[in-house]
């Protein structure tokens, strides 16, 4: 990994404290909210090769987790990180324990994936902790110790704590034992066996990590906008903006997810301020997202830096 | 000869140039509402609606003089698309915050404006409700929102009122129902409130079906109502999924005693005007203008000969910038505390809508309310109550031929 590219991002990461705009610290925000979502799904999808259509099971499971914790019992919103966590980790096990161990893999997998976060948001829509189709509204009460902020900075900093958490674990994963094992699965998972490699617990523990993480990204969003409901908690879109995000910027790669949401954002940000007629910017958003994957098939990340498995 | 500058001509000149900042400082600022809609995605068309409202009303305020206690300073509209997001209302809130607007009028759904409510608080900006009906939204208590349309409870409650009289009225000839609802925040509400209260007027609730927005097949769900056979189909959707479901029912021969919604999503001009045996005698309790009311039908005669659609969403649009703007006026400042004082005691009467003289309780206004509408020859008619009907019920409706 070049250092020139990481000393890049991290003064580009610091550039919204410097601004006094709470617009442009909400962008920022954003980006890095979806940087990190990305990132976690880079850990299960592109150091895994576990391609999972249904990652927002975990973001939803997170927010709700927080959300109910807060507004149900009473409970400090921190308390939301850990349980989210916890929740996501247990959740992404026990999804990786039974799909792999039923040997489901590639598009079966992808499938599975996609029918959790499916079941998940009929769930939420049916059962009353949830709040059904109404979904939970947190009370707006800004404080350091409500998790909530009045100035969107601070939210920022949430997220960006959240990413750096996020790439240390793709760090950690690119250059440790545990991520050989998981990329030896990923390129070949037969001989990775035959050489010891246990696949199907080395797979579910990077799925739990992943769920982990995705599912922190669901306590900063709640924190953040204070409402969610099923169809924002599970919604395909998101679990699709973490691929692209991860596919774009470069899948496997430790700095691709950075790249891609900056990418994604930037595109998706620019079209729509300087394009007013509407559907005119998602469908500029789309051209340009089609040419970069046209032209830059092994994403952003290959063009500034060899891939972190190589 | 060419003209000679003399001294005096000199000093005219300095004298007018010096004053002419003073001149420029004397036009007063243009006062910025925002508008978020969702203007793309599924929601489009609602959200594009409410957006033709506002800006109507921005053109009709500017045509009166603008904002006189700010010495006729200019109304701008500053339009910002939600892409029904939460997340995307509530950074247009950051952005409007920054341009300085005076106020901000949205969300035609709630779940934006559930979202982009908190965010304005956080700035104290005056928030104008259009189309969200959740009561919720004024309900938390934010001191910066202000609804002066019908809140979810009133609607059902009067949308009860209205379905039992025309029952009664027929001999009560319904006495079975299944609810159909889109399952997010609207549907649901709706339909919790609406099975609440079926059983008080002598009507049993057979099933509830919800299903997802979107939806483009509704044969099962007709299947299903055909099976539980009732007297009523009770309707809570969007506009596709509504009038798709609507057309299935008259392709598949439903036979029942009336179509039955609130707010219905889909019960617009269009809808009748181009699907008129699909969308024949259906009845929605829902947001509509006096028609007793000329400047209601001159104001509707006006939107349709601009060549744009005509549906209750203009009105939302409308009349939320202009109770807004009322506010502003009667404050004589921008300043959002000075406003928000304003909007709570507004008196805001100069309407076409069944509502009467604003009052605002926790935010809602009052005297708010709906009225029972069916669709007749492909056009839009209120049947109840009878102070404002312009049209007799059809109900029971005719059997499926």
């Amino acid at each position: 990994m070049t250092r020139g590219l990481w000393i890049a991002l991290a003064t580009l990461a610091l550039l919204p404290f410097a601004s006094h705009s709470q617009f442009v610290a909400n962008l920022a925000m954003l980006t890095a909210i979806s940087a990190a979502l990305g990132q976690a799904w880079n850990i299960a999808g592109g150091f895994g090769g576990l391609t999972s259509f249904g990652h927002v099971a975990f973001f939803g499971l997170g927010a709700y987790a927080d959300a109910i914790l807060q507004t149900r019992y009473g409970f400090t919103p921190w308390l939301g990180l850990p349980a989210a966590a916890l929740l996501g980790g247990g959740v992404g096990w026990l999804m990786g324990l039974a799909t792999f161990r039923a040997g489901l893999r590639g598009s079966y997998f992808a499938l599975v994936t996609l029918a959790f976060a499916e079941a998940f948001r009929i769930l939420a829509n049916s059962i009353g902790i949830t709040g059904g189709g109404s979904g939970i509204l947190v009370k707006l009460h800004t404080s350091a110790g409500n998790f909530q902020f009045a100035d969107r900075r601070a939210g920022y900093a949430a997220a960006l704590a959240l990413l750096a958490l996020a790439t240390f674990a793709a760090r950690r994963l690119a250059v440790g034992r545990f991520g050989a094992y998981l990329m030896a699965v990923r390129e070949n998972e037969d001989a990775a066996r035959a050489l010891g490699v246990r696949a199907v617990r080395v797979k579910s523990a990077a799925l739990a990590l992943s769920g982990a993480l995705t599912a922190l990204g669901g306590v900063l969003y709640v924190q953040s906008y204070l409402y969610i409901d099923p169809p924002t908690a599970f919604s395909v879109e998101r679990s699709v903006e973490m691929l692209l995000v991860a596919m774009i910027g470069g899948a496997g790669t430790v700095a691709g997810p950075l790249l891609g949401a900056l990418a994604v954002h930037a595109i998706a940000d620019t079209t729509r301020s300087l394009v007013a007629t509407p559907g005119v910017a998602p469908m500029l958003y789309g051209v340009v997202l089609l040419l970069i994957i046209g032209f830059l098939p092994g994403g952003i990340a290959r063009f500034v830096t060899r891939p972190a498995h190589a | 000869m060419p003209p000679q500058i003399t001294r005096r001509t000199a000093l005219a000149a300095g004298a007018a140039t010096l004053a002419l900042p003073a001149v420029l400082r004397a036009q007063p600022a243009t006062v910025k509402i925002g508008m978020i809609h969702p203007v793309t995605g599924p929601l489009a068309f609602g959200g594009s609606q409410c957006r033709l409202g506002g800006q109507t009303a921005v053109a009709d305020l500017n045509a009166a003089g603008g904002i006189r206690s700010l010495g006729g300073a200019k109304v701008e509209a500053v339009p910002g698309d939600a892409q029904g997001k939460a997340e995307i209302a509530s950074s247009l809130v950051d952005q409007m915050a920054e341009q300085k607007v005076a106020g901000i009028t949205g969300c035609y759904a709630s779940n934006l404006a559930l979202a982009a409510t908190q965010t304005a608080a956080k700035y104290n900006i005056p928030f104008s409700i259009d189309s969200g009906i959740a009561d919720s939204i004024t309900a938390r208590g934010l001191p910066n929102v202000f609804r002066f349309f019908p809140n979810n409870t009133t609607m059902t409650n009067e949308a009860i009122a209205c379905l039992d009289a025309l029952n009664k009225g027929a001999g009560s000839p319904a006495k079975t129902a299944v609810i159909v609802h889109e399952n997010s925040e609207f549907g649901t509400t709706t339909a919790k409130l609406l099975s609440a209260k079926l059983g008080g007027i002598g009507i049993t609730v057979k099933e509830a079906i919800a299903h997802a927005t979107p939806t483009r097949d509704f044969t099962n769900v007709v299947l299903r109502i055909k099976e539980a056979a009732p007297d009523l189909v009770l309707i809570t959707d969007y506009p596709n999924e509504y009038q798709l479901l609507l057309r299935t029912l008259y392709q598949q021969k439903v036979n029942l005693v009336a179509a039955f919604s609130v707010s219905g999503g889909g019960f617009n001009l269009p809808f009748a005007k181009d699907q008129p045996q699909a969308s024949a005698f259906m009845i929605d309790y829902n947001h509509w203008y006096n028609p007793h009311d000329p400047r209601a039908l001159e104001f509707r005669k006006r939107i349709e000969g601009a060549g744009h659609v005509f549906g209750w969403e203009v009105l939302f649009g409308y009349f939320a910038v202009r109770v807004l703007a009322d506010a502003i006026e009667r404050a004589g400042s921008t300043d959002p505390a000075k406003v928000n004082a304003a909007f709570a005691a507004s008196t805001f009467h100069d309407d076409w809508l069944p509502y009467g003289p604003t009052k605002f309780v926790g935010g809602q206004n009052q005297g708010a309310r709906g009225l029972g509408l069916q669709i007749q020859d492909a056009d839009i008619k209120t049947i109840w109550p009878a102070e404002f009907a312009d049209a007799k019920a059809v109900f029971p409706r005719p059997k499926a031929s």
